[in-house]
């Protein structure tokens, strides 16, 4: 059975759409991230049946509830002993933790701190806006300093919390650093971080326009994202740490890549040994990790997907992303032709 | 084969008995054997998962995940670790998962007075968390029944999906007594998993376990209930019932020494022990199940007894159980401090039996006796 991928709308399958709309703000930022991570799951044919996601407590805590799979919507700041426990009952199960950065790192920051220790085999997503969103705007661990919040009238005194350090700490985890305007980008780290094979960390920087942004300036959450958009850059290929405001991974072996799907540098690719089993047979192979070439011809036929795909009726189209109907069947009861199959 | 077993492997013995197959601990003395023991068997049992966590909040959150991804997971700890743990245990009501706290009492409040004897938990067990649940919790008195008593709580468990509390206390911890626990393994039953553990579900769609109240069925099933009182009343209302209907088959009292005395003496857990050489002069009511309270029970043997006296090593936390079920006057003999001696057991019962109160006399410090006798005499 093929991947099904983005062109294909295929993402929507892995979302609760009759919950929505959301109890998300206008302009949150933790839509988005639930999106691209609906949609890297998607892509990695990662279900109900082979994936758990595990949420904490605050506005990220309630992504759990929207997403087509079995979730655990745990206690304030204790997803990763939760989830550390799932992965150990049921290694073949993908453990996916999303939470905030007050749930992260401060309320559940010793967890942090032990299950790097301990290399839990899990991805935390951190959705850091740096503020206490739902009680109305409190300073946050990742507040950076200065940042007027509720709690801090005259400016956050402290320095915020260095995730990156903590993280790196561990001689097997991965770091990996984006923003809710680099969508795509966000989605290569989401999938990276979850074919690493040990713990895993992605610090997603997102906005917080009605507790967070108006107050600190912003007009709008657009403004926030364009702020995303000339202040953060990707990271220079083979950096061992990323600087402030630069985006990118960071391999446990100290190999970075700009997060553009290239993956790490070639001397830290083990080999491919195994096949990936059937979801739910047994303990979970070693996913062998994915080179730059096996990207950029999955990439290729994704923008071939969605080039044959903008050739079809609505309804259909509908249909293909349900699936329904496969692509190459829809394709040819309109009596297209394809220039090969694609798949 | 019979041989010397301590009270706290025998609760360990008596879990993997039950089918445990998860264990998360912090060490905290007098709970630490069961720890260790689990540590050694994990070695040598791959099946057996185990977890030195990095405090008592992450063991008890642990437990919670490994029985939702279907293990029968427990943790141990003592009274302090209890206390951190309490979140989680309200947690685990509210969601329903079957998992086991096993509570080795040492003297709180606090770090207290590492690792002398006490009681003190009973109702932290009853009200530790925050908001409103029926706790089940059993306390045995020795190694044997500390097996049996394991065992039983992992079924009830399973059958109430909450978390069960076993109590123990530093002695019946440390006690070591001859029993034949591989034996005693061959005959248990256990009672399998009822719900489906995660990413194994039926039709229903994926399930979402969460803290907050969420409508489970219905047109809403999905959205939280977070203003509906209605929704609370459904949900809390069939737990307890499950819950009450469970402790039902777990009635477990010892009623004993001499019935036909005047004077009733409820105790549990080591002071039972301790104060078995007054057998010949009182009658006996022994609680093993402490929670929910056995009301019933209690109110048809008090009848009998003219005086009713509760020895247990805290400030009456039973007694009041007992009095507020039976409403009328237990005399209460606390053993506190650790001091749980048959010296102190019979000095209490003469002072309360003879209309004294329940608090014993303060003893002067060194410094009140050295102004009070100069000369060190008296």
């Amino acid at each position: 059975m093929p991947e099904a991928i983005f062109a294909e709308l295929g993402f929507k399958q892995r979302l609760k759409v009759d919950l929505f709309p959301t109890i998300w703000c206008p302009g949150c930022g933790i839509g988005t991230i639930m999106i691209q991570l609906a949609m890297v799951l998607d892509e990695m044919g990662l279900d109900e049946r082979n994936t758990v996601i595990v949420t904490g407590i605050g506005c990220t805590g309630r992504m759990g509830s929207y997403m087509q799979y079995e979730s655990v919507y745990t206690l304030h700041g204790r997803t990763l002993p939760v989830a550390e426990a799932i992965k150990s009952v049921r290694p073949e199960l993908h453990v996916i933790v999303v939470a905030g950065d007050g749930d992260t790192a401060s309320i559940g920051g010793n967890h942090l701190i032990h299950a790097i220790r301990r290399n839990a085999r899990v991805t935390l997503i951190c959705n850091n806006n740096e503020i206490y969103g739902l009680t109305g705007g409190q300073t946050g661990p990742t507040t950076p300093t200065g940042t007027k919040t509720l709690s801090s009238p005259a400016g956050n005194p402290n320095t915020p919390i260095n995730l990156q350090g903590l993280v790196r700490s561990s001689p097997d985890a991965l770091y990996a650093k984006t923003t809710v305007y680099h969508q795509a980008h966000m989605r290569n780290v989401i999938r990276e971080a979850i074919e690493h094979e040990g713990f895993s960390f992605v610090d997603v920087t997102s906005q917080c326009i009605e507790n967070n942004g108006r107050r600190i300036g912003f007009a709008s959450a657009n403004e926030m994202l364009t702020f995303y958009r000339k202040t953060y850059k990707r990271a220079p290929k083979g950096a061992d740490r990323l600087a402030p405001f630069e985006i990118g991974v960071l391999y446990p072996d100290g190999h970075a890549t700009a997060g553009n799907g290239t993956g790490p540098a070639p001397e830290a690719t083990p080999e491919a040994t195994a096949e990936p089993a059937a979801a739910g047979s047994g303990p979970a192979p070693a996913r062998p990790p994915v080179d730059d070439e096996e990207k950029a011809r999955r990439r290729a036929e994704s923008q071939k997907r969605l080039a044959l795909m903008a050739r079809l009726a609505p309804e259909v189209k509908l249909q293909v992303a349900k699936g329904e109907v496969t692509l190459a069947d829809a394709l040819r009861t309109a009596g297209i032709e394809p220039d090969e199959s694609p798949g | 084969m019979r041989r010397l077993s301590q009270g706290n492997e025998a609760v360990f013995r008596g879990a993997v008995a039950a089918g445990a197959d998860y264990f998360a601990g912090y060490p905290i003395s007098p709970s630490t054997e069961i720890l260790n023991v689990a540590s050694a068997y994990a070695a040598e049992h791959p099946e057996f998962r185990f977890l030195q966590a990095e405090d008592e909040i992450a063991s008890a959150n642990a437990i919670i995940g490994a029985s939702l991804a279907g293990a029968k997971s427990f943790t141990a700890t003592s009274g302090p670790g209890f206390s951190l743990m309490q979140e989680a245990v309200g947690y685990a009501q509210k969601v329903g998962v079957p998992c086991v706290f096993v509570d080795v009492q040492r003297v709180g409040p606090a770090t207290g007075m590492p690792t002398m004897p006490g009681q003190g938990d009973i109702m932290q067990v009853k009200y530790g968390s925050t908001g409103d649940y029926t706790p089940l919790a059993f306390y045995p008195n020795g190694v044997e029944e500390a097996f049996r008593v394991t065992v039983e709580a992992f079924n009830a468990a399973e059958e109430s999906l909450s978390p069960v509390v076993v109590l123990s206390d530093t002695f019946v911890a440390h006690l070591n007594e001859v029993v034949d626990l591989h034996e005693m393994a061959a005959e248990v039953t256990r009672v399998p998993r009822l719900q489906a553990p995660l990413a194994r579900h039926g039709q229903g769609g994926p399930r979402f376990f969460a803290g907050v109240l969420m409508y489970e069925h219905g047109p809403n099933a999905g959205e939280p209930a977070t203003a509906d009182a209605d929704e609370y009343l459904r949900q809390f209302y069939a737990a307890k019932q499950r819950h009450v209907e469970v402790a039902q088959r777990y009635a477990r009292y010892e009623w004993g020494w001499n019935r036909d005395a005047k004077v009733l003496i409820i105790c549990y857990g080591i002071v039972s022990r301790v104060a078995s050489p007054l057998s010949a002069d009182y009658a006996l009511f022994r609680p093993i199940r402490i929670h929910p309270m056995l009301g019933d029970e209690l109110r048809a043997i008090a009848d009998r007894y003219e005086t009713i006296v509760c020895l247990e090593a805290n400030d009456g936390q039973y007694a009041d159980m007992a009095e507020l079920a039976l409403r009328r006057e237990v005399r209460r003999v606390p053993l506190l401090g650790g001091r749980i001696s048959l010296e102190a057991v019979r000095d209490g019962l003469a002072r309360v039996l003879s209309g004294g109160p329940s608090q014993p006399p303060v003893p002067p410090t060194p410094q009140e006796r050295a102004e009070r006798s100069p000369l060190g005499i008296g």
